[in-house]
């Protein structure tokens, strides 16, 4: 590494969050994308919606206490955040970010609302939600992206499902689960690691 | 800015990162994907992030060293830093999330089921939100060493772990610091997984000489660099 003072500085090297992450870290409603705090009314616009799902390691076994964290767009695809030059008219009663917990069968579940498209110089983006999942073991974060079966068309032309060879997108699309309490739900499983394919792929971080 | 600039959030540098599987870590083996990760575009959805998530991970209390007035056992500590970014930019308004084992090398956590005493006044978890130079800081007590169950006696030299959310998804990170001179960073088997020398050198605190600090408490300057080349600007 060079010493000019203008040189870059390099980021720290990743770590596992290993089995210890204090469960006081969990709130109620921290897999709660539509409400701004855990004890805040639902805000979020847009269509409410449950995605859940099972997180399983070699085998099939439960992944149990791994966190996941979900990140995506509003109902109309804007971000809060001056990367996205629409980001005024991004929503405020929605933060975008919420964390879940797997429990003893390797479980977890988020609520949020489907996220809107939009155009990105990469190319049209389809509705899309960001996970993040780290847990002991998972040196580096493990991240993909999910995808939702009623918008076919743009699912085919998204720039970054579009990396995937076509035999492993649909293990990117979440599937009907049926409803919870009125809002409909998903089913995103993920296997960290298995055959070919049945591994659920992800994206370099 | 309609386009995210080339340079914005280049791929890690794979030598100052860890390596996995890692020996005696079962936990690498299981839960690591085969496959090699696809890489993507970096667009919009990578490059941003919840620029303000307190309300939702709240900051708490920084002094860790006391409950309810009563003092912790082991030697009081005061870690602190800046988060940065490539640039050597700060990252104001980052949560930092720390955790860490008691001075017996316990977590005050019902999965930590091994045989050694925990302390009812130290819990050794710790949230903060970097101010707007990108500072942090916690009193705590210096975690002792564990060892790692099943693995053919490796000790986890004493660490503090950090968990990072800055501005962007792409800044996110999870690590662990580790304290100068303790002889079992020689051996750790996280921070071997790492081949880059610097990169390892630069997991461990730097001492703050003892004039520098008031008070009975060793001190220690921990900076830990995200990845990303441009400051976010606020909205
Ligand atoms: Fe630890």
């Amino acid at each position: 590494m060079s010493n000019l003072p203008n040189a870059p500085l390099v980021p720290l090297g990743w770590h596992t969050l290993g089995p210890f992450f204090p469960r006081t870290f969990f709130s109620p409603g921290d897999n709660d994308l539509t409400r701004l705090s855990p004890d805040a009314e639902a805000t979020a616009q847009g269509q409410a919606v449950i995605i859940r799902g099972r997180v399983l390691q070699e085998g099939g076994g439960p992944c149990v206490n791994a966190v996941l964290e979900a990140w995506q767009a509003d109902a109309h695809g804007h971000f809060r955040h001056p990367a996205d030059p629409n980001h005024a008219k991004a929503d405020a009663g929605f933060m975008g970010w919420g964390r879940a917990w797997t429990d003893a069968e390797g479980a977890y579940d988020f609520r949020t609302i489907i996220p809107g498209g939009y155009a990105d110089p990469s190319g049209p983006r389809a509705p899309h939600i960001n996970l993040g999942l780290l847990g002991s073991g998972i040196m580096r974060r493990l991240v993909t992206t999910l995808y939702f079966p009623a918008f076919a068309a743009a699912n085919a032309a998204d720039p970054v499902l579009s990396v995937l060879p076509a035999e492993l997108r649909p293990h990117l699309v979440v599937q009907p689960d049926g409803e919870v309490e009125g809002t409909p739900a998903f089913r995103f499983d993920i296997l960290l690691r298995g055959e070919a394919h049945e591994e659920t792929p992800f994206f370099l971080d | 800015m309609d386009q995210l600039p080339p340079d914005l959030f280049g791929p890690y540098d794979e030598h100052t990162q860890p390596q996995v599987p890692i020996p005696h870590y079962a936990g690498t083996y299981t839960r690591n994907p085969r496959r090699a990760p696809f890489r993507r575009p970096v667009t919009r959805t990578e490059a941003t992030g919840p620029l303000d998530l307190t309300a939702k991970l709240r900051p708490g209390d920084i002094n860790l060293s006391q409950v309810d007035g009563k003092l912790a056992q082991g030697q009081l500590i005061w870690v602190s830093g800046r988060i940065l970014d490539e640039d050597g930019r700060p990252v104001p308004g980052a949560l930092v999330e720390m955790w860490q084992a008691n001075a017996a090398g316990r977590y005050f956590n019902p999965l930590d089921q091994r045989d050694a005493p925990l302390d009812p006044n130290f819990l050794g978890n710790g949230r903060c939100q970097a101010d707007e130079n990108g500072t942090y800081g916690f009193f705590t007590i210096k975690p002792g060493a564990y060892p790692v169950p099943n693995s053919n006696r490796w000790w986890r030299p004493p660490h503090i772990h950090f968990s990072i959310l800055g501005p962007s998804s792409l800044s996110r990170l999870v690590t662990q610091m580790y304290f100068p001179g303790e002889p079992l960073n020689d051996h750790d088997l996280l921070i071997l997984s790492i081949s880059d020398r610097e990169a390892q050198q630069r997991l461990v605190s730097r001492p703050v000489p003892t004039q520098d600090v008031e008070g009975e408490w060793l001190a220690f300057r921990h900076d830990m660099v995200v990845r990303g080349r441009h400051a976010t600007p606020p909205l």
